[in-house]
């Protein structure tokens, strides 16, 4: 059971509801937590309670992180951050492409709590927000640092980029990098970080639909071609180079192993490219290890993302780090992890993890 | 567009490349002049852009990335330019040969995509 607040709703805990469960002699954990709270002089961020009977018969409140969420449009002008239409406490709107970012945003946040215990994209319960309607026609959707910026798309190749939570996940899991690693956005740390940006999306989509590694797609942005598109995503982690091929567009340039690593001064030295490489292991070490993997290989990724990692890191040093991670799980996880490496062409056979 | 043969006498030609994205998909669009009066039009745009301004591509991901390269009797010209830059005469400079760019592939018969 949540609770519910009627009449006047600030906060998803009503103050109200904070000041009499902190005088709680029946409830002393939440009343505990209540008092932590309201200690703290209603926080900047946000709080959940869950309120459940447990087999005695008592009432348990729970308090948790909660996402707070602005979702603005920029009116189709490139003016950022645009006009605020829906905020945390708001119901729904008639704009169908602003309730989608909103539950978007908060999907991931769900995804980013529950998989790896963090409270939004600094770990510190910061805002979540985006705007949409960006731009005329505007073919991308990006993060500008502060932010996610969604366009409409022309209509010819793309639709809106609001419809895809892969998407959604891998643009504030470009805030999660630059609150972590910060990763350079340029060649192989560059190709790291959109790579880690598409394991989040994609980890976002699978919590969502609860889905095993066996059972999902792992295709990145499969919802924002249009029909007249001959391709299935913008990209495919388990099998990169494969996700559209097209007439107008070409074929999907995406690499699957190092021998096929591309160089290039475009797209800030091929960052969009050469990740497929790394989405590749990933893709491989959580099919490998089975089961969700937001679980086993999502929190070793993150792990290795987390743990001090160089924001010039190589894709080399990325799975040193991811088998740091992985041998501090278990012998088993790691063979996972370096399997998954050796068959991408990061490690070579029988390679013993280098620093270089 | 991309598939176009390299003309050997236009007196300006203007090419843009853009890339990156979520979609880092390449895009690129082209344009020659036609006649002394449209050479004309398009050495005004190319001379509005501020070709030798520093520009910060500043924080974020999958913004596009910008390439944009002007050859006209008297010179050669080559920016790289991020998303973020893309604004005034820049942007009038990009969205003017896109335009020409798409209705001349349509005049051939071609479309930037295909019909459904």
């Amino acid at each position: 059971m949540s609770s519910t607040a009627s009449g006047e709703r600030h906060g998803v805990v009503p103050s109200y509801l904070l000041a009499r469960l902190a005088e709680s002699g029946r409830f002393p954990k939440a009343a505990a937590a209540a008092r932590q709270t309201l200690t703290a002089g209603r926080p900047p961020f946000r709080a959940r309670i869950d309120l459940s009977i447990d087999e005695n018969g008592d009432l348990v409140a729970q308090l948790s992180d909660a996402p707070n969420r602005t979702i603005s449009d920029a009116g189709n002008t490139q003016q950022l951050p645009g006009a605020v239409v829906r905020g945390e406490d708001d119901a729904p709107v008639e704009d169908a492409a602003v309730n989608e970012a909103f539950d978007g945003l908060g999907a991931t946040f769900e995804m980013l709590l529950a998989a790896f215990q963090r409270n939004s994209l600094d770990d510190a319960g910061a805002p979540l927000e985006a705007t949409v309607h960006y731009g005329v026609d505007y073919d991308n959707a990006f993060w500008d640092g502060e932010r996610m910026v969604f366009g409409d798309g022309d209509g010819e190749v793309f639709q809106g980029f609001t419809g895809s939570l892969t998407v959604i996940g891998h643009e504030l899991a470009h805030g999660v990098v630059q609150h972590t690693a910060n990763l350079d956005y340029h060649g192989q740390p560059g190709a790291l970080n959109e790579s880690i940006a598409d394991v989040f999306g994609a980890l976002t989509e699978q919590y969502s639909l609860d889905q095993t590694a066996d059972q999902a797609t792992w295709l990145i942005g499969a919802e924002i071609f249009t029909d007249a598109v001959e391709g299935a995503a913008l990209r495919s982690m388990i099998a990169p180079g494969t996700a559209y091929d097209d007439d107008e567009l070409g074929k999907d340039p995406q690499p699957d192993h190092m021998s096929g690593f591309v160089r290039t001064t475009e797209d800030n030295g091929g960052v969009h490219i050469n990740s497929g490489i790394p989405n590749r292991a990933f893709a491989l070490f959580a099919i490998d290890l089975g089961g969700r993997a937001w679980e086993r290989a999502g929190t070793v990724w993150y792990r290795a993302l987390t743990g001090g990692l160089s924001s010039t890191a190589t894709f080399a040093e990325f799975a040193d780090a991811t088998l740091a991670a992985a041998t501090a799980v278990d012998p088993a996880t790691a063979a996972a992890a370096r399997r998954a490496w050796t068959t991408v062409g990061v490690y070579e056979d029988e390679r013993v993890p280098s620093t270089d | 567009m991309s598939e176009s043969p390299p003309p050997t006498d236009a007196q300006v030609v203007i090419a843009v490349v853009r890339t990156g994205g979520i979609a880092g998909i390449r895009r690129q669009w082209r344009v020659e002049a036609e006649s002394d009066d449209d050479a004309v039009e398009w050495i005004d745009l190319i001379d509005r852009c501020p070709w030798d301004q520093d520009t910060d591509a500043g924080p974020g991901a999958d913004r596009f990335v910008w390439s944009i390269r002007a050859r006209t009797p008297s010179e050669h010209r080559e920016r790289e330019l991020p998303d973020s830059a893309l604004d005034g005469p820049w942007r009038a400079l990009v969205e003017a040969v896109r335009a020409a760019s798409t209705i001349r592939s349509s005049s051939d018969g071609r479309h930037p995509i295909n019909p459904p």
